[in-house]
């Protein structure tokens, strides 16, 4: 039973999509029949949201004899719950909508697995207050200044090409990769680190990868900045 | 009736269905051997332990260094500032340090990456040391023994090449940053 009901909208949308039906009759039989005994109130909302599809082939009266069919059946089998007495199905489903708009939307309430996100966006925001983060890509050629404990008299300044980005919420890293003194280096940032000064994309390089880790084995000649 | 409706209309679609998911099958399992081919030529850099050969960065006279042992209390090995005892393999001509001398050496580059303080790390290109002492065959006497911790911060060079990284500074190395090119 539940199969068919289940089946029960997809049977109507076939139903409405077939242009060659013989009689408007023979249609509702086809409704009745797939109607399970079971659930009618469902089936009754259902039955009439596909009848007002059907709005250019039905007659108001043969509606209204339709729905005083669906009705016999109901009161044919006495049930419990969810027969709401509906004499004018239609009018109904219209309260029911309007009475939900007019009610003010319920707040959401945070899952548990979306802790972590919040916090990290709440830390984002506070990092971003003080220095706002340019948007890095990789292949962007950016120069860091960046405040060292030990070297407090100036900032260090680290050039290079944004070899890579790891999304991580607040600690969203990038790695840069500058020959210096004839030896690659690769050096990890947390962009939204508090010692972090300044960050400044200098140019784009194109490049068709998310991480260009094959600049390793290149020439020293690519990962060269002035 | 509902049922074999909706089989009906929806066969159509399940073939093509069947058919694009044959072909990314096909693909995601390329894709997946590749990914894991990848994924192990991604070097995982280790520590520096005993067999591994180091560059030397000054001019003390020796080229090449192959690590004897790492003097850190960790079992696995040396990383970026620690202190490395090494056999000479390769030495320039007249130097202080000679071919097959054992030689006392801090490590300042490291293909392994180091952690700061700060959340940032620092990798180099290759492994490179500063040879800070060169070790005696002759037997040492009983009183020099007492002082067991011997500390190795003078360079046996007098200049230091290549980038060196600020985690010197930690390890007492000062004079090493003195005479650094380039500090990272």
């Amino acid at each position: 039973m539940a199969t068919s009901f289940n089946r029960l909208p997809q049977a109507l949308h076939m139903i409405a999509r077939n242009p060659t039906q013989s009689s408007k009759k023979l249609g509702f039989s086809t409704f009745l029949s797939c109607a399970p005994s079971m659930d009618s109130s469902f089936s009754r909302l259902s039955l009439n949201h596909s009848g007002s599809k059907f709005g250019f082939s039905l007659d108001t009266r043969v509606r209204k004899e339709f729905i005083v069919r669906a009705e016999d059946n109901a009161e044919a089998e006495p049930e419990e719950a969810a027969v709401d007495g509906i004499v004018d199905t239609e009018g109904n489903v219209e309260e029911v909508v309007e009475v939900g708009e007019a009610k003010p939307m319920r707040k959401p309430r945070i899952k548990l697995g979306d802790v972590m996100g919040i916090l990290n966006k709440k830390a984002i925001e506070v990092s971003e207050k003080v220095r706002p983060v340019p948007e890095i890509r990789t292949g962007d050629i950016v120069d860091i200044k960046l405040e060292v404990p030990e070297n407090r008299r100036r900032l260090s300044i680290y050039k290079g090409i944004v070899m890579s980005r790891q999304n991580a919420g607040i600690h969203t890293t990038i790695r840069i990769r500058r020959i210096i003194a004839g030896i690659g280096v690769e050096i990890v940032f947390p962009i939204y680190s508090p010692n972090i000064k300044e960050i400044k994309v200098m140019s784009h390089r194109k490049v068709r990868r998310a991480r260009l880790y094959y600049l390793r084995d290149k020439l020293p000649r690519l990962s060269t900045f002035k | 009736m509902a049922a074999a409706l909706a089989s009906r209309f929806s066969r159509g679609r399940s073939l093509i269905g069947s058919l694009s998911n044959a072909f990314s099958g096909l693909m995601n399992s390329s894709n997946g051997i590749m990914n894991g081919n990848i994924l192990s030529q991604q070097q995982q850099r280790t520590f520096i332990q005993m067999g591994t050969t180091l560059k030397v960065v000054d001019n003390s006279g020796a080229k090449e260094v192959k690590c004897i042992q790492s003097l850190k209390a960790n079992k696995k090995g040396a990383r970026l500032g620690d202190i490395i005892v090494g056999s000479v393999k390769e030495a320039i001509p007249k130097g202080k340090v000679k071919k097959g001398k054992v030689v006392y050496g801090v490590v300042v580059r490291a293909a392994m990456q180091k952690g700061r303080v700060d959340g940032s790390q620092v990798k180099f290109d290759d492994n490179a040391i500063v040879v800070v002492g060169i070790k005696e065959k002759k037997k040492k006497k009983p009183e020099e023994n007492k002082k067991n911790k011997v500390e190795f911060n003078q360079p046996t060079g007098t200049r230091v090449f290549g980038p060196v990284p600020h985690e010197m500074r930690n390890k007492k190395q000062l004079k090493i940053l003195a005479l650094a090119q380039h500090m990272v």
